[in-house]
């Protein structure tokens, strides 16, 4: 506080200072970070647009081949499948992750329950994990012979759901998607709970009286105030979707038979293991594209719709 | 293929002892005339503890030796293929580097300039000796890196690596069994252990590329030398939908129908199908010389290895072999002469001797430091049958720079019992047909 008042002092004893002089010293103040930011975030991206219109291993000269690059994409098989698997992936981390959170919101924080704490930070942990740990931990949950999963099935009497997960061209995708939610849950159940402790317990004690019960609380009381938290949530883990690699990367490698290739993990062979630089960087510049228009309709979509209310 | 067994190599915990390492009596008398003092930069694949600690070693007395010293890195095989082409592009990039060999790899630096030709080394030191052709041919190039299989030679590889059948001497005398001399009596002895209760062939494919190798084992016995090397080179149009190639898919399905493989082995690492094996899991398993230093000390009686055997006993068989990665020097390199004199240091003898003392096999493997009876003796008789015999085959994702996915992808769906045999081996031509076309109109 003492600091801000010191600060408007200072703002105020500079009376004779000429138009648009003020703006310039705090461009002045940006510059170190501007540049820093121009060298390594917006000069890589030029330089990726700039490849994604050129023929280019990687390391020798390139050719400028023009649009060629994204008309290829749009043959290219792997990579519409590819398109197809992350929006599957989008769904297993954002609606399963968010319902499963919101659930579990509404449950933890009505009552209170002894050890609260541990649960919380118990279920924030896959988050905190690396993503070659949690590969790993799953590729041998997954193991259909020694895998936990597999036994405590065929323990159960389940032989018949027994399976060999990863590898299995249908259950691969859906396999892989399940870590997602499971890595996911616990950030969005952190960011909802810490959400529900702002809304004034007065809210709950009207409707109570008015005879609201504990799911139509939920939907009138619970849910609008999370709002923000929702939004916040969707995105990120939406981005994290759509960029999933190092998870593919570790547990299947896009098999079986490219039915878990992603996005990102299809940039990576074509950039490192068959020096196609010019074209992988035509599949960054997409899933860019992609992102921002994502990100952007849902900021937008949300900001409207609190405007309303 | 070797991107799964490098890199899995990195992951495996060295569980050899340490190899009594020692050139003592072998050094020539050392060259210290050079006044003026050398060092050079060295990226090598030797990432396994024991291999390290050889290789350094090795270093240590090349040092010795010549006065040159060495500044060593060790890279994982993913590392090493990310950074090999831009660190030898550069100027002041590595003097030798321990590459892949193939087209997108080997080949891509050779049409971009940046490896010294090595041919002319490899008459000076008399490389040609311990490199027989077939194996020279792997790590050949024309001069605009187009051609693969001919010209110069780009790299020197120092090891050999083959795929063959581990199997579990305990089990094979449990079922009465001795090694197979023909095919027909291999499969017989698979329909044996079946019928016991045992896993006939330990095997996991989750990760992809053992397929290569188990789907190739089956191939080669019914290609010819050939049409394997004509295929793999790129030469007069091959194609991969020959009944051969049909037959092999065939035999594969007939394997897993009949329940052959380790139950649900499409969801079973590489690294987990092993250590089941070394744990008593399965009669044999089809995979790489490579895995050799894991199950060399498993409790008695251990594993003996075997070529697959022929259809025909007087008819030998084609099996999955070629070298380790290759050593290759930068062209931009200062250091031309300092840098061949290293790479024969490693090919040397000595150098080969101290190899086979950790349980590697050079390309020139003295039979006298292998044991008769050992599973390390098997491996290196094996080897000597396939140089004798000319029999080495190839690692079949050599063919086109996206075969390796291509095929991955196609076996997996093959031994996933997803498509037929004659549909897979299109699948295969579709991405060598579009292969050969680019390079014939480039």
């Amino acid at each position: 506080m003492a600091s801000r008042a010191a600060e408007a002092g200072g703002r105020g004893s500079t009376v004779s200072r000429r138009p648009g002089e003020r703006a310039r010293t705090a461009y002045l103040y940006l510059l170190p970070g501007f540049l820093i930011y121009v060298v390594f975030v917006l000069l890589p991206v030029a330089q990726t647009v700039g490849y994604s219109f050129t023929e280019w291993d990687g390391f020798s000269a390139a050719k400028w081949t023009g649009l060629k690059n994204y008309r290829d994409l749009l043959d290219d098989k792997l990579f519409l499948g590819a398109v197809g698997h992350n929006l599957v992936l989008i769904v297993f981390y954002t609606v399963f992750p968010i319902a499963l959170a919101l659930l579990l919101t509404s449950l933890l924080t009505r009552r209170s329950i002894k050890g609260m704490n541990l649960f919380r930070a118990g279920l924030f942990v896959p988050q905190v994990m690396s993503m070659v740990v949690v590969g790993v931990v799953w590729r041998w949950i997954y193991n259909p012979v020694s895998g936990p999963l597999n036994q405590v099935l065929r323990g159960a009497g389940l032989d018949a759901w027994a399976r060999p997960w990863l590898g299995d061209p249908k259950l691969a995708l859906p396999a892989v998607g399940a870590i997602g939610t499971w890595v996911s849950f616990g950030f969005a159940l952190v960011l909802f709970i810490a959400g529900v402790q702002r809304i004034d317990e007065d809210l709950y004690d009207a409707a109570k009286l008015d005879g609201a019960n504990g799911i139509q609380q939920f939907l009138a009381i619970t849910l609008p105030a999370l709002r923000n938290e929702v939004t916040v949530v969707l995105v990120t883990l939406m981005i994290s979707a759509l960029r999933t690699f190092d998870l593919i990367y570790v547990t299947t490698r896009g098999g079986p038979a490219n039915r878990t290739m992603v996005v990102a993990f299809l940039l990576y062979k074509n950039a490192f293991t068959i020096n196609r630089a010019g074209y992988a960087a035509a599949i960054a510049v997409v899933l860019t594209i992609v992102i921002l228009i994502v990100s952007y309709v849902v900021i937008t979509v949300r900001m409207r719709t609190s405007e309303e209310a | 293929m070797r991107t799964g067994t490098h890199s899995r190599r990195t992951m495996l915990k060295a569980t050899a002892g340490a190899a009594a390492l020692g050139l003592a009596g072998a050094r020539p008398a050392a060259r210290r005339a050079a006044a003026q003092e050398t060092t050079l930069t060295v990226w090598d694949n030797w990432t396994r503890d024991v291999d390290s600690a050889m290789i350094d070693k090795l270093n240590a007395a090349f040092t010795e030796q010549t006065g040159i010293k060495l500044n060593r890195t060790s890279k994982s095989f993913d590392d090493l293929k990310a950074t090999a082409k831009l660190a030898l592009s550069s100027d002041d990039g590595p003097d030798v580097v321990q590459i892949n060999q193939g087209l997108s790899d080997m080949g891509a630096m050779v049409k971009a300039g940046i490896l010294s030709d090595l041919t002319p080394l490899s008459k000076q030191f008399g490389w040609d000796k311990v490199l027989p052709p077939s194996m020279a041919a792997r790590n050949s190039f024309s001069a605009d890196g187009k051609v693969f299989g001919e010209g110069n030679l780009w790299g020197m590889p120092i090891t050999a690596e083959f795929v063959g059948v581990y199997y579990s001497k305990q089990k094979m005398a449990d079922l009465g069994l001795k090694p197979a001399t023909t095919f027909d009596e291999f499969e017989q002895s698979l329909a044996a252990a079946k019928a016991k209760g045992e896993i006939p062939i330990q095997w996991g494919d989750l990760d992809g590329w053992p397929a290569i190798h188990t789907y190739g084992t089956i191939q080669h016995l019914y290609v010819d030398k050939a049409y394997l090397d004509d295929f793999i080179y790129g030469r007069n149009n091959v194609s991969f939908v020959i009944p051969e190639n049909v037959k092999a898919g065939e035999k594969s399905q007939e394997w897993v129908k009949a329940d052959y493989f380790t139950p649900d082995f499409a969801g079973i690492g590489y690294d987990d199908s092993w250590t089941a094996f070394k744990g008593g899991q399965g009669l044999y398993m089809i995979t790489g010389s490579w895995i050799s230093a894991e199950l060399k000390n498993a409790a008695d009686p251990g594993f003996g290895f075997m070529l697959m055997p022929p259809l025909a006993a007087d008819k030998p068989n084609l099996h999955v072999a070629g070298t380790g990665m290759a050593y290759a020097i930068r062209k931009s390199s200062a250091q031309q002469d300092a840098a061949a004199q290293y790479i024969n240091f490693l090919v040397s003898k000595p150098s080969a001797d101290e190899l086979a003392t950790t349980g590697i096999i050079p390309l020139a493997v003295d039979p006298a430091l292998a044991p008769e009876g050992s599973l390390y003796g098997d491996i290196v008789a094996a080897w000597q049958s396939i140089m004798k015999n000319d029999t080495a085959g190839h690692y079949l994702d050599w063919a086109t720079p996206t075969f390796y996915d291509t095929i991955v992808a196609g076996l997996t769906d093959l031994f996933g019992l997803n498509i037929t045999p004659e549909q897979f081996v299109q699948q295969m031509q579709d991405d060598y047909g579009k292969f050969l076309a680019t390079q014939q109109g480039a």
